[in-house]
This record gives C-alpha cells, structure tokens and sequence, in this order.
C-alpha cells in the first residue's frame, strides 16, 4: 500500500526503504516543528549565535545516540554509556590536558575496555544489557577515581573549538554534528564492516555461514561504540568546560529513546544513522522549548515522557494508514 | 561430567555463594563473628528483593521486557506514602496511596505498551520521567515524617531476625507458589518462553502483561513507601534501585530472555549486593572503589554463572550453538517490538 502511494506520487522506492525511513522522517517533522515553535517564541534563535546557543547542549547527546544506534543494529542495548561518556569527561578534563599521552592512552584504553566487554558477551552469551549495566558500574568508580569531584578544565584546544564559528554562518554544532551522523552512516550502511554489524543483529547464522567471526565482530562494534562514546565525551567536555562523571547519566535511556524514534529495532539488523540523529536533536530541543514557555523545571520531564509517547503513538497511525 | 551439568544446581547458587563469600570475608576482615552484620543486612535488603520480585516478575515475561521506572516510582511511592500519612495521620492510608500511585504509574507504561505498541523499555522510561516530574513537584517544601509505628515495625528485630525480613521472606515464598503451582504462573512462564507458542495455547498476553507491569508498579511504589517510612523520603531515595534490581534478579538466575523466574536468587542477589556494600564500607574503600569492585563482581558472576558452559560442549556441537540460540530467540523479539 504505502508502495503503492509512492509510486502514485511519482517514486519508486526500493521495498523495505520506506519502512525503514519512515519512522525517522516522521521524527524529523515533529524535529522542524519544535524548532518552528521555538522560532516563534523566540525569533532570536535564528541566528548562527542563537542557533549555536541551543544546538550545542545537544551534540554529545547526538553523538552518544549515534554510540546506542551501532549497538542496538546489533541487536544489543548499552546501559552504561551515560556514565561511559561521564567518565570520558573527567579524562579529558585532567589526563589529556596536563599529560596529552597518558590521556590518549587512556581513552584508547576505555575503547579497548569496551571491546573486550563485547567479547564477554558474546564468548559467554551474557546479555547485553545486563554486561553493560555491570561496566556502568565501573565507569563510575573509575570516573570518580580521576575525579572526585566535578573540576578539571577542557584542554585548551577544545576551548579553541567551543568558540569556534564556521564560514557561512553555519552554527558549529550543527557541522559537528552533522559530521559524526555522515561518518556512522557511512560506516554502517556503506562498508563491509556495517554489513556486518547489521547481519550480526538480524541473522548471526548467515553471518557465521558467510565466514565472519561473531566474536570479532561483535568486538569490532563494541569498539566502535566505545570510539563514539569516546567522541560524545569530548563534545561534552568542550561543552560543559571541565569534566564530571555525573553529568549525564540519564543518556543511557534518553539515547535508547532516540534510537527508537529515530526507527531503530531492538531486535538489531537496523541501521538508522540519520533518523537518530532527528530523534536525538528532538529530545534536546524538547528541553529548550519547555524553557521557552517557562515551564516549570519540575515539569520538564513529565512533558518530555508524554512528548515520546505521542511521537510513537504518532507513528503508529501513520503506519496503520500508510499499511 | 556433562549429565551432572544438564542436572546442574539450582539456578540460585551462585548469587548465595557469592553472598557467603563475601560474608566470610566481612567476618575475617572485622575479626569477629556475630550476628550483627547479618542483621543489618536483613534490615536493608528486603526493601531491594521487594523492588527486585517486581522486576523479575517483568523480565520473566519474555524478551525486551524491562522495568526501567522502580528507581522514580520508588521515589514517588515514598514521598506519596508520606505526605498521605502525615494529612490523614494514618500510615495504612499513606500505604494504600502508595499502591495507588504505583497501580496510576504502571498503567502508563502498560498502556504505552498494549495500545501505543512502545517497546518496553522506552515506554516504563517515559513513565519514570512522569514519575520524576511528580516527585520534584511533590518534594518542593515537603515536610512530614513517617509514622513513629510503622518505623519501630521496620526496624523492630527480635532475636536478631528482622520482623519485616520475615513478612518479606514469606512473600518470597508466595509468589514463588504463585509462579510454581498456580495455572497463572505456568502460563507466565510459558508466556516467556515462546511467546507466540503460548498465544497459541491460549494465554492471554494482554492480561500477562498487564499483571506483571502492575506488580512491578506497585511493589516497587510499596517498597518505596516503606524504605521513605524507615528513613526519610527523598526525591532520590530510589536512584540506586534501578540498576541493583536488575543486577540481583540476573545474579539469582532469573533469565533475562525471559521463561525462568528464580524468586530466591533474588534474595541471594540483594544480600550479596548489601553485604558486599558493608564490606567495602568496613575496609574502608571511597565511593569510587566500591564501584569498581561492585562492576567487576557483576561481570565476574556473570562470567561464571550465565548460560554457556566454561568447559563447553560445543566440540561436540560445532559453532552454530551461539547462533542457533539467538536464531530461535529471533522471532519472538521481533513480535514484540
């Protein structure tokens, strides 16, 4: 039926195309209406100034649901990137900026921790989640190790980046962002590797068949989840100025919910870059636009749950009509 | 060997023996025996299996299923419980709003689930921002305290054993009845093991997940109550709940896959966490160190105890074992998200 459609309209989309995008292009109109509504109260955001003020909050955000898009294509679920990213922060903060080599070296080192915890799952078939809820815990200890409390400073050059504005008026957020969206995209659905990741979460079987490796490769995107949520954790320094493994520790759930809007599956095989990338700025938006309309702090959340709920219900129709 | 190992030991082992070892050492590193530790441990634990029941309860119903809102509705619960109790000065009153609210709370998440198609995890995440938002109202210039009664009750323990550790107990023990003999239970567990299977036999998924979203609701809210009664209640009295409720279900055997419920490895999985807690505490280990240990004890349990054998068989099943098990699994997570 929704083929159908499409082709009345003038398309022709391959079968399963407008399964997969739907559900994060619908994502994407609730993003723009946000945004417009935003525009509207407060036209001062149109502006590279003010387009940078409320997008760069969100870049780590978006990063970090980019880090649970790869786990969840196969077929996985992180439950401790928050603290994971928390724990990149305090890094950055104090390690890379006073010794750069010993820093580097410790975050190669977190990203190799997550590769061997993708080995764990996958040679004792532990579940993801509860491996990750495990490491959460360790990512924590260890942050509070660097740090006890949140201090340190960014090191100079992400300073340097913070203020950072682009030719073009173009908000650097925006660029950074859209980068690390091209760069996963790019990985998942354009290289052997994200076939790879992705016959991992829908088909292990075939993967096994076609002569892959599952450990190696569920370590490999295991790896790749650590680089990201290594990348999402210097964003964020550069964004919150020092480092605190407390920062952020409701992105673990709030990353899952932006992957779902965004059309992930739990089931995994499904590799929705750009979609997340929606589902994600509309989570962090939903923030600036309860600000907006002055909203009680209190009452943020529970608008943020309901906001999730109707997306989906949403979407529900939509397939119900479209079907 | 092997057929020792298809008979194996009951599920549960592993986290007692994990909660004895850590006992053992908590005795060699104070230097002394005593009931002490143990009574303190039973203090603080039924509060942790009451949350833990609830969420094993969700898991056992099949894949994806996860409560992720104990930790806020724990909150919310308590605050409720207390507020209610200090207007009416009535602690049953205050109790019973608890439950209310807990019942209010899990019906969104269930609804998101049956009627919204919201996989589980993210629809019980937007119940616990609800939750949230409540409780931060709620919390703003609370005063009250819990009921002088109620407190002495949960703190009251005769010969050293906690009175409210045995009411706890015993509710272990009904709803392991429940889940054992009970034509509800079987169905539950049959619901989790093949999803599509049961529905065929004539289970009805809707009431499954209904009961169990609804147990875990109002137990994790009862909890709250209780723990807010025995301490204070507090916007984050429940922060820590979330992640060890799903830790000690795992650790006393429950399978996260769904189909085996293991209510007494939820007991095992609180003490362990609880007294591993105190250890750490007595030796004087930061905050910081405790989590590290508390994570690497959680992979290491789970490196011993979860499904595939240390000493494998797959020499004489090649390879495909691994896969095979999430081929099966495939469909039915697929029908539920």
């Amino acid at each position: 039926m929704s083929t159908a459609i499409l082709d009345h309209v003038g398309f022709n989309l391959p079968k399963g195309y407008a399964r997969r995008a739907l559900p994060g292009f619908l994502t994407l109109i609730a993003m723009v209406l946000i945004l417009l509504v935003c525009g509207t109260i407060q036209p001062r955001i149109w502006s590279q100034n003010g387009l940078t003020l409320i997008m760069s909050p969100i870049v780590a955000l978006a990063i970090a649901s980019m880090a649970q898009m790869v786990m969840m294509s196969i077929g996985d679920i992180d439950l401790g990137i928050g603290f994971f990213v928390g724990m990149i922060t305090t890094i950055v903060a104090t390690l890379l900026r006073e010794t750069p080599m010993l820093g580097v070296l410790a975050l190669a080192g977190s990203v190799l921790a997550y590769a061997l915890l993708g080995a764990l799952v996958q040679l004792r078939s532990v579940p993801s989640l509860i491996a990750t809820l495990g490491a959460s815990f360790v990512w924590l200890g260890l942050g509070l190790f660097v740090l006890p409390v949140p201090g340190g400073a960014a090191p100079d050059w992400l300073f340097k980046y913070a203020f950072w504005k682009p030719p073009l008026s173009i908000p650097a957020p925006v660029v950074t962002m859209v980068v690390a969206t091209a760069l996963t995209w790019f990985v998942t659905r354009r290289t052997g590797l994200g076939v790879k990741f992705r016959s991992l979460g829908s088909n292990p079987v075939a993967l096994m068949r076609s002569g892959g490796s599952l450990v190696v490769t569920r370590m490999l995107a295991y790896g790749t989840v650590g680089i990201l949520g290594v990348l999402s954790g210097i964003t964020l320094t550069a964004e919150i100025g020092g480092g605190d493994v407390n920062a952020v520790p409701g992105y673990t759930l709030t990353t899952v919910a932006a992957v779902i809007l965004g059309g992930g599956m739990f089931t995994g095989g499904r590799a929705v870059a750009w979609g997340t990338l929606a589902g994600a700025v509309t989570l962090g938006l939903l923030t600036v636009l309860l600000t907006l309309l002055n909203l009680s702090s209190n009452l943020q959340p529970a608008v943020q749950g309901f906001i999730v709920i109707a997306v989906l219900a949403g979407r529900l129709v939509v397939e119900r009509m479209t079907r | 060997m092997i057929k020792l190992r298809n008979h194996s030991i009951p599920p549960w082992t592993w986290s007692f023996l994990a909660a004895v070892i850590v006992l053992v050492l908590t005795y060699m590193v104070s230097g002394r025996g005593g009931s002490q530790t143990i009574t303190l441990a039973f203090t603080v634990a039924p509060y942790l299996v009451l949350v833990g029941l609830g969420q094993m309860l969700v898991m056992s119903a099949g894949p994806g299923n996860i409560d992720v809102s104990v930790a806020k509705v724990f909150s919310l619960g308590g605050l409720v419980a207390i507020a209610v109790g200090d207007v009416t000065g009535s602690w049953v009153l205050g109790l019973g709003a608890s439950v209310g609210v807990g019942l209010a709370m899990a019906s969104i998440s269930v609804v998101s689930i049956l009627y919204v198609r919201i996989p589980p995890i993210v629809a019980t995440l937007a119940t616990s921002l609800i939750a949230s938002a409540i409780s931060l109202t709620l919390a703003k210039g609370f005063q009250g305290s819990a009921d002088p009664v109620l407190k002495s009750f949960l703190s009251w323990a005769p010969f050293g054993i906690p009175a409210f550790a045995i009411v706890v107990l015993l509710f272990t023990i009904l709803v392991s009845l429940i889940l054992k003999k009970t034509t509800w239970g079987s169905q539950m567990l049959a619901f989790g093991q093949a999803r599509r299977a049961a529905e065929y036999a004539g289970v009805n998924a809707k009431e499954t997940i209904v009961i169990v979203y609804l147990t875990s609701g109002v137990l994790a809210a009862l909890a709250g109550a209780l723990r807010a009664s025995f301490s204070a209640p507090n916007v984050e009295l429940g922060n820590d709940y979330l992640l060890d409720s799903i830790a000690v279900v795992v650790i006393g055997g429950t399978l996260m896959s769904g189909g085996r419920a293991v209510p007494a490895g939820v007991w095992g999985g609180a003490l362990f966490f609880i007294l591993l807690d105190g250890l750490l505490n007595l030796i004087g280990w930061s905050y910081a160190g405790q989590n590290v240990l508390k994570g690497f004890l959680v992979l290491a349990v789970l490196f011993l105890a979860s499904g595939a054998p240390i000493l494998s068989r797959r020499v004489s099943q090649p390879t495909t074992d691994a896969g095979n098990d999430e081929d099966e699994a495939e469909p039915e997570i697929k029908s539920l998200s």
